[in-house]
């Protein structure tokens, strides 16, 4: 019989305090805090502080991804327009990473397992805005709006 | 959350109309388990359809979907239903395509876009499967991205000149 063994898994779960569950997303979260405080103190408009993009370094092009670091820098600064100018896919994105975070650790405090499943049709559809985004900012017409 | 995309009744028009529909050939012929025990469905999942019974459970988020016609085959060695989808690594490919610059955040989101695709079909091994790849192409990604800063970081400490010939493209 593994009914001993069952009840006090039960119970050492049940005794864990909350705190050591949300670990995981606390750590996140300072990690987070680091570097924004970085990016916050550390312009990285200014060449030399921060690794250049492969993809725009090798191709000259840019990446969906360029433009991200400068626009976390924006928002450090509550300038959300100047984010906005250098990449919009990050302003978009943003939000929902956070709330993420927040349904993560909301899920993990009261120890209940993963139940959200995004549909895959609204996956696809960020696939799709992701890939015309990383052609579209690329082109010369477009850039003024979409380049970093 | 509402879906949209899936029907609400997927059966509800189908079961009256063809009420001598064939039982799935690689089903067993419907045996009423009578206080047999049941899969475990705590998370909103659709019960296991009883004997003849019409099967109007509204499908849940991301539960799975039973096929129609199916008279209460029990599937013993099936997995379970309604235990926790797959982690997609969503997230983890959402910030490796924005931060890392990378095409290994394209295909990451390609496998968890997989993920929860093949657990709402009910594949739950393929689901899994694809969970696995997923979670190895965001962290290549993310390592890609380590690797490329400290490749970065050296050629800085030798030359001096790189950093001022190009501004952060990130």
């Amino acid at each position: 019989m593994a009914a001993p063994d069952e009840a006090s898994t039960l119970v050492g779960r049940a005794a864990a305090p909350r705190l050591s569950r949300v670990a995981g997303p606390a750590a996140v979260a300072a990690a987070a805090t680091g570097v924004l405080v970085l990016l916050a103190r550390v312009d990285p408009s200014r060449p030399g502080h921060y690794p250049t993009c492969p993809f725009l370094f090798l191709t000259g092009m840019y990446c969906p991804g360029c433009g991200s670091l400068r626009a976390l820098h924006d928002l450090t600064q509550l300038d959300v327009a100047g984010a906005w100018g250098m990449n919009p896919l990050l302003v978009l994105t943003l939000p929902v990473v956070v709330a993420a975070w927040i349904g993560w650790t909301v899920r993990t405090a009261r120890g209940r397992p993963r139940s959200l499943v995004v549909p895959a049709r609204a996956i696809n559809g960020f696939l799709v805005l992701v890939l015309v985004f990383w052609v579209a900012r690329n082109i010369p017409a477009l850039a003024p709006w979409l380049a970093p | 959350m509402s879906t949209p995309d899936q029907p609400q009744n997927p059966n509800g028009d189908q079961y009256p109309v063809d009420p001598f529909r064939k039982p799935d050939e690689t089903q067993p012929p419907a045996a009423p388990q009578y206080g047999a025990p049941q899969p475990p469905s705590p998370y909103g999942a659709p019960q296991p359809p009883q004997y003849g019974a019409p099967q109007y459970p509204a499908p849940q988020y991301g539960a799975p979907q039973y096929p129609a016609g199916q008279y209460g085959a029990p599937q013993y060695g099936a997995p379970q239903y309604g235990g926790p989808p797959p982690q997609s690594y969503l997230v983890w490919a959402i910030l490796v395509t924005v931060f890392c610059c990378l095409p290994l955040g394209i295909a990451s989101i390609v496998f968890a876009s997989q993920v929860n695709s093949k657990f709402a079909a009910g594949d739950y091994a393929g689901a899994a499967a694809s969970s696995q790849k997923a979670k190895q192409f965001a962290i290549w990604g993310a390592v890609a991205g380590v690797v490329v800063g400290i490749i970065w970081g050296v050629l800085v400490g030798i030359g001096g000149g790189m950093s001022g010939s190009s501004s952060s493209g990130i």
